[in-house]
């Protein structure tokens, strides 16, 4: 099975571990991701908050060329699942004059919808090498991936499951707690940067609180701001790790390095080395 | 003994601020347009400020969720384009969620935002307004957006340079480039795509 | 005789055995109808067996309902069918054919014995439904200890033999042999004259919906679960407990409209009753726990209803319930206490505030009953996009389906009393529909007059003393200690039997009572429970099915007089029951059995009152064929409605009007009185005397009951610049003006409305119920003929209660704008060099504004009718503070007056809508026809009697009876009129020659009780 892998501009970037993880992770998997030739960026905040126009057509191209490959699209960043779903039901309507041929035949994922479904988090058991024994995991999932419910279709908004169902397949312990979806604070620390602090330093503190040691997402800029927000003297140290990160530890055991890793500004070494999953 | 009648908190009059203001004869006109113009059924609104309660910054807004419908209401534009409010707002969608209404709170704030942009009202916070405007332009250039350069391209519009050498913000920020670059983080080249005309001229729209 | 071809079948179909259902089969039953009531459940009783206690006077539930389902189910007019669905309806109005099914219960129902041992027994177990699977029950079972019938039965989807043909335990050691695995649904069919279908609601709330983590936190339950963990028959027994790890919760919050005023739920109507039954919840939750701390989240409160509104003051101020008005988007979870945090904005420190609670209640709202939208599809009845099956305006009980009624929560949502008043309309249309085929059972019927014991003590027998002491769920036992009490009180010599009950009350007690009472050839009964005031009627008749004289039973009220007021201390309350049944005992010895006598019925009726309500109730009897009286006090028919135009949901009270006063007017079944007023009334139940006067002549007239219709009238304002400025109008004068001049709003630019009028306030405390939705509606008329018109209503709390909520979304999608203000921040109205200006404070927006309107329109509540005081000087009635009439029972009672034979309805009750009222009008001319259909009635023995041979004729006895039961007769003493003796004992006090004794309450009988009380316990 082939999908339209749409990486998004942050993955060429401050994610590029998470692209990297995500490759490894494919390789292993019955599915082949076919990145979209030549994509161009969602837009993300910054378009919408412009102009609804420009957001609803930037996406367009890419949807455009998906459709033309055949394939359903795959995206691994939650502000890019939604402004592709947003645009295409926007684009639906037929209100816009839109430059690409979009006619809404093939769907969208994101990533970690896509791996839970069923057959897949068969498909992962089977993989892991190395299941993720006794690694106590909360899953964030922001919001741009869950909300609005309408665009997104998580009817489980406040409480989502696909992290938690693909972290428990990894054999990890999946801790429930209330702020799976509570907003990491986005873009804001561009201009206010208290606020970001504000808002981040929060997640890491009731993370810590539900008995977490580390945190997995599948948002390039929630990663950032939770990774980045634990230099602050007093935090507790919790590692912030791309869901493919875990899923590539556990699938390939004992060959995956430590230095896969390294882009983490929260250091997970010792986590790791604690539970025995790296050396 | 019937015990002494105390204020509870349902009935505690405000410390109110600012002038007493006036309802005029047409005020639905305001909320007609904006309705009209993001398809938000902002009238059915009955104040009940869920969204206010969700929101993860109405503590940082001088207008609230709920107050920003009530404002439209009323029609209140230019006050609306002054707001921190329009500009701290995350997108987060929590107001539009869980309003009862289904009131599109959010994309009412992002629609205002859109009509601040517009406007000549100096936006109320500075740099996040540029850096709406500086990623829309990194992207015109390129296709896709490049981190680096458009931190870069940012800490170059004058007034945001003003901003953060005045509370320090540059010097954390190089530091945090630095470590980043250490690590790998920033892709230094950008790619560029093509069709670049077609996307300008969305950019345009 | 051979029936006549048309005569309809006199037997009523009743679907859902809660309140409503039960109320409807009584309401029939009485009138001479036999009815059919069935339950798909195993067990009639509804939500309301499931409720701990009741708003506003947080009466127990169970123990108001109990004695209903009690008479259900000895009523020889009323067959219970448990199990069992109406599965279709054929025929026309007065001769339907039911098709019914039952499901198979596995119980043989004559045999079974209610032992219990198969539920003992079966290992099987799973989550409790009456518990809201907040406990656990066997697979064999009864639904509740209270159920009626008590027989158990077997949950086929559990059961291990049922389901894999394992275990079969219950069938080998049942011991009469009353289990059938083998049992099949069964399929008949029931001959019936009309249907009526009050299938109740459910919650709307279910796990699935994810709102506020319920299902998802374990500290965060339902309304309803709420009920049953408050309750003492409850998974806790009463004791207050987290179901985390049971402990006692400190910190309680209520969040409100959980699926109620919700468009995104698809649910945009409110649910009526969750903010009253929160109320209660925080109430009763301050009084289990003192320490506890409970805060209610809300929008609106909505306390709508009588006395609603002094209850929600009592709950601020006397119970300190903390109100916080805002709406929580969700709840968080302390992952190591499993408190829930509630984030809210706070205004006054502009930031967001974390609270956290031990407990959160959400009190969800309501739908009809799973399978409903099935059965009105199998039935073709006309359902609202919400399943509710909503009455007519001037049929507020009908479906679309002609002679099919509906009722309660079904029809839309709504509390207890209006669901009563509802349940006894329904039955006034059917009784209506087949009045020709009503069967009467001969008026000297003596049941059980074959095995009557004629032991007096005139003749010399021996006494013998039965005590029953009750356990009333926990609310006795969990208090007083009741095997020690049972052995004390079985030492004692003067008792020759002694036996303790769950439920003393149960429908299913009162057969083992009556077989122990001949068991034991007891002849005087005590009975250790509650008050006589509620029970005692029911325990007489089950000294009436044992052959024993009814008089021979007397009460201990241990459970109010003791468990509940010495809860904490078990030894004292053990003492204090047993010296109360001593004395009980005492008293009891020295009973003697009274017979009562019998008299003609008048049957005609005296309605007072030509309004809605009042004309409704006399068409109501005369289409049953009794005669009435209609007294008008002015010259013109149709009270309060004829100044309305049309209300919120567009019918035109004045044509209702118009169409009832020709059918009154055309009626030969009524004498029509105007201008007119009763001036003289004496006489009683089934045997009044009245004159009516107008200015040339009066009328004496006889009648057997009264219904009181005598209507409210208008708040005159004097505020707001009321009466002084004609830019200032009320909401009737606004829609008077729209509709003679319905272009004049075009001229309009601004008009304001302010709420609450004279309502609500230190002088006059209770809500007037219409004026929400009459602004709603006036703001709807203005808008519609001028879009451009600004329409600002300036509330307190917007009470648009059920579906009049659907209006108020309306209203503000056409612009209307609602701001609310608090007391202490009145809006000011004053004239400022002619215009007209209206300064105010918003509370949602925290501004102050000012706006000049053309009209401001006030909406000025509803007020006592000015006789009512007259009224009931008259008829002996007795008013609310505010001068409305005081019904019977606030829940179960709420067309009666404690006066037998008078009725009550419409505004004279308290404010409502003209709907409400006629459906209140019929229910009490229903209740009245209770008494006009009989032949004969029965006094009540418990009357006072006067020794000729000491009465001195003082007139000290006729000076201080308030009912006008003692007189001067022909001999020149005093002589006391049985049928108006209500037994209140003040004349014998009062007698200075001690001529007169009170029968049941003579000096022999308290004097013994007295020396008992005052002799030595010994334990």
């Amino acid at each position: 099975m082939n999908l339209a892998f749409y990486p998004g501009c942050s993955l060429e970037g401050m994610a590029n571990d998470y692209e990297r993880s995500i490759t490894a992770v494919f390789d292993k998997l019955d599915v082949k991701l076919v990145e979209i030739d030549d994509w161009t960026c969602c837009g993300a905040t910054a378009a919408h908050s412009l102009s609804e126009t420009m957001a609803v057509l930037l996406p367009a191209k890419n949807l455009a060329a998906a459709e033309k490959m055949g394939l359903d699209i795959v995206s691994p960043c939650a502000n890019c699942f939604n402004r592709l779903t947003y645009s295409r039901k926007m684009i639906l309507k037929n209100i816009y004059d839109v430059p690409w041929k979009v006619t809404g035949k093939t769907k969208i994922y994101d990533m970690t919808r896509f791996l839970a479904q069923p057959h897949m988090i068969d498909q992962i058991k089977q993989k892991v090498l190395m299941p993720l024994e006794g690694l106590r995991l909360v899953s964030y999932y922001g919001c741009q991936m869950v909300r609005p419910p309408k665009i997104t279709g998580f009817t489980d908004y406040e409480n989502p499951q696909t992290l938690d169902k693909i972290a428990v397949a990894l054999g990890a312990i999946s801790l429930d707690w209330s702020y799976k979806a509570t907003c990491c604070g986005a873009s804001i620390g561009i201009g206010r940067r208290d606020i970001q602090f504000n808002l981040s330093t929060r997640l890491i503190k009731k993370a810590h609180q539900a008995g977490a040691e580390a945190i997995i997402v599948s948002c390039p800029l929630c990663q950032s701001n939770l990774d980045m927000v634990q230099n602050e003297k007093g935090m507790p140290k919790i590692p912030v790790f791309y869901f493919t990160e875990m899923m590539r530890l556990a699938f390939e055991g004992e060959k995956c390095s430590i230095q896969n890793f390294r882009m983490h500004l929260t250091d997970p070494g010792r986590l790791l080395r604690e539970k025995g999953l790296v050396k | 003994m019937k015990p002494a009648r105390e204020k509870t908190d349902l009935d505690v009059p405000d410390q109110l601020s600012g002038p007493r203001r006036i309802i005029g004869d047409r005020g639905d006109h305001f909320l007609r347009k904006v309705e009209g113009e993001t398809g938000a059924d902002i009238s059915a609104c009955y104040q009940c400020e869920r969204c206010t309660n969700a929101c993860p910054v109405s503590a940082y807004m001088d207008v609230n969720p709920h107050q920003v419908i009530r404002y439209v209401q009323l029609g209140w534009r230019e006050e609306l384009l002054r707001t921190t409010t329009i500009w701290v707002c995350l997108s987060c969608e929590m107001c539009t969620t869980y309003c009862p209404n289904n009131v599109d709170v959010a994309k009412t704030i992002n629609h205002l935002r859109n009509m601040a942009f517009l406007s000549k009202v100096v936006p109320a916070e500075k740099i996040l307004a540029v850096f709406h405007k500086t990623f829309v332009n990194e992207l015109q250039r390129f296709g896709r957006v490049n981190e680096f350069w458009l931190m870069g391209s940012l800490n170059r519009h004058p007034d945001v340079l003003k901003e953060k050498i005045k509370t320090g913000a540059l010097k954390e920020e190089l530091v945090l480039g630095f470590e980043m670059f250490r690590k790998g983080k920033l892709k230094l080249l950008p790619h560029r795509c093509n069709e670049m005309k077609k996307i300008r001229e969305i950019c345009r729209k | 005789m051979i029936p006549l071809k048309n005569k309809p079948v006199g037997k009523v179909m009743v679907i859902g055995g809660g309140i409503g259902g039960i109320q409807a089969a009584l309401d029939l039953a009485d009138t001479g109808f036999y009815v059919y009531l069935a339950d798909k459940s195993h067990s009639v009783g509804g939500t309301m067996a499931q409720l701990d206690k009741t708003f506003p006077t947080n009466d127990c539930s169970t123990c108001i309902f109990s004695p209903k389902l009690v008479e259900a189910a000895g009523h020889p007019n009323i067959r219970i069918m448990t199990s069992c669905e109406l599965m279709n309806l054929d025929g026309v109005p007065g001769h339907f054919t039911a098709h019914v099914r039952r499901m198979p219960r596995y119980i043989n129902m004559d045999k079974c014995i209610a032992c219990g041992q198969c539920a003992e027994k079966c290992p099987k177990k799973v989550p409790d439904a009456f518990n809201t699977e907040l406990g656990m029950r066997k697979a064999a079972y009864i639904p509740f200890p209270q159920a009626v019938p008590l027989k158990y039965a077997l949950d086929p989807d559990q059961c291990l033999y049922l389901t894999k043909k394992k275990c079969g335990l219950c069938k080998k050691i049942c011991p009469v042999g009353a289990v059938e695995f083998d049992q099949k649904v069964e399929n008949f069919t029931l001959e019936v004259g009309a249907v009526i279908l009050s299938a109740g609601f459910e919650l709307a709330l279910t796990k699935e919906h994810g709102e506020y983590g319920f299902g998802r936190y374990r500290n965060v339950v339902t309304s309803l679960q709420y009920e049953r963990m408050l309750s003492a028959t409850g998974p806790y027994g009463g004791h207050l407990q987290r179901p985390s790890d049971g402990k006692s919760p400190k910190r309680i919050a209520w969040i409100q409209c959980v699926m109620s005023r919700d468009i995104s739920k698809n649910r945009p109507f409110c649910s009526s009753v969750c903010c009253m039954h929160a109320a209660k919840q925080a109430v009763l939750t301050r009084s289990h726990l003192p320490e506890s701390e409970t805060v209610i989240y809300f929008m609106d409160i909505r306390a709508h209803g009588k006395g609603f509104d002094e209850y929600i003051e009592r709950a601020t101020f006397q119970h300190q319930v903390q109100y916080k008005r805002s709406m929580i988007s969700q709840l968080y979870v302390n992952p190591q206490s499993e408190n829930l945090v509630v984030e809210t904005f706070d205004h006054h420190i502009n930031g967001t505030v974390e609270e956290e609670y031990d407990l959160v209640v959400l009190s969800s709202g309501f739908q009809p009953s799973k399978g409903w939208k099935n059965l009105a599809d199998r039935l073709n009845i006309h359902l609202n996009p919400y399943g509710f099956a909503c009455g007519d305006f001037d049929e507020p009980v009908s479906t679309s389906r002609p002679g099919v009624y509906v009722c309660g929560v079904l029809e839309s949502p709504k509390d207890i009393p209006e669901t009563v008043i509802q349940a006894g309309a329904a039955a006034a249309e059917v009784s209506g529909l087949l009045s020709e085929a009503r069967m009467l059972p001969a008026p000297d019927e003596n049941q059980g007059a074959d095995n009557q014991i004629e032991e007096t003590p005139e003749t010399g027998q021996e006494i013998r003393v039965g005590v029953f002491v009750c356990h009333c769920g926990s609310n006795i036992a969990g208090v007083v200690d009741i095997p020690t009490l049972l052995s004390a009180i079985q030492r004692n010599n003067d008792v020759t039997f002694a036996q303790d009950f769950m439920f003393t009350c149960s429908a299913e007690t009162q057969d083992r009572l009556a077989q122990t009472i001949k068991a034991h050839h007891l002849n005087r009964v005590v009975i250790a429970a509650c008050s006589p005031k509620t029970h005692e009627p029911l325990f007489q008749k089950t000294l009436e099915q044992a052959g024993l004289n009814p008089y021979l039973m007397d009460m201990a009220n241990i459970r109010n007089q003791c468990s509940w007021v010495h809860g904490k201390d078990t030894k004292k309350a053990t003492a204090k029951a047993l010296e109360l049944i001593k004395a009980a005992v005492a008293r009891a010895k020295n009973l003697e059995p009274l017979e009562a006598d019998t008299y003609k019925i008048v049957n005609d009726s005296l309605v007072i009152g030509g309004g809605l309500a009042g004309m409704t109730a006399a068409l109501t009897m005369a289409k049953q064929g009794f005669h009435v009286h209609l007294v008008e006090k002015t010259g013109q028919l149709g009270g309060f409605a004829v100044k309305l135009t049309h209300t919120l949901e567009g019918h035109s009270p004045p044509k209702l009007v118009r169409m009832l006063e020709d059918r009154v007017r055309s009626n030969p079944n009524i004498t029509l009185y105007l201008n007119s007023e009763l001036s003289e009334h004496s006489g009683y139940i089934g045997a009044f005397n009245g004159i009516i006067i107008n200015a040339e002549t009066r009328h004496e007239i006889s009648y057997g009951t009264v219904v009181v219709a005598s209507g409210g009238t208008a708040y005159q304002a004097g505020e707001f610049r009321y009466g002084q400025d004609e830019r200032v109008v009320t909401q009737v004068e606004l829609a008077e003006r729209l509709r003679r001049d319905p272009q004049w709003p075009r001229q309009l630019k601004n008009v304001v409305m302010i709420q609450c009028v004279g309502s609500r306030n230190e002088t006059f405390a209770y809500c007037s119920r219409v004026c929400c939705s009459a602004a709603v509606k006036n703001a709807i008329a203005l808008k519609d003929i001028n879009p451009d018109i600004q329409v600002v209503i300036l509330y307190r709390d917007l009470r648009t209660f059920g579906f009049k909520e659907l209006y108020y979304l309306e209203a503000r999608r056409k612009g209307v704008l609602f701001f609310r203000f608090i007391p202490d921040e009145a809006p000011v109205v004053y004239d400022d060099h002619g215009q007209l200006v209206v300064d105010f404070t918003d509370r949602s927006s925290h501004q102050e504004f000012r706006i000049t309107p053309d009209i401001v329109t006030l909406s000025t509540g509803i007020r006592p009718a000015l006789d009512n005081e007259k009224l009931a000087r008259l008829l002996k009635l007795s008013r609310t503070p505010e001068g409305f009439f005081m019904e019977a029972h606030v829940k179960l009672r709420p067309v009666e007056f404690p006066t037998a034979g008078i009725f009550l309805a419409g505004l004279a009750h308290s404010p409502r809508f003209a709907d409400e009222a006629v459906a209140m009008a019929k229910c009490a001319a229903q209740q009245a026809i209770k008494v006009l259909c009989q032949d004969k009635m029965k006094t009540s023995p418990t009357y006072a009697v006067v020794d000729p041979d000491l009465c001195t004729a003082c007139l000290a006895c006729v000076r201080i009876c308030p009912f006008g039961a003692p007189f001067i007769n022909k001999e020149g003493i005093s002589e006391i009129v049985p049928a108006k003796c209500q037994g209140c004992g003040m004349c014998p006090s009062e007698c200075p020659a001690r001529a007169i004794t009170l029968r049941h309450s003579t000096d022999q009988q308290t004097v013994a009780e007295i020396n008992a009380l005052l002799d030595k316990i010994e334990f």
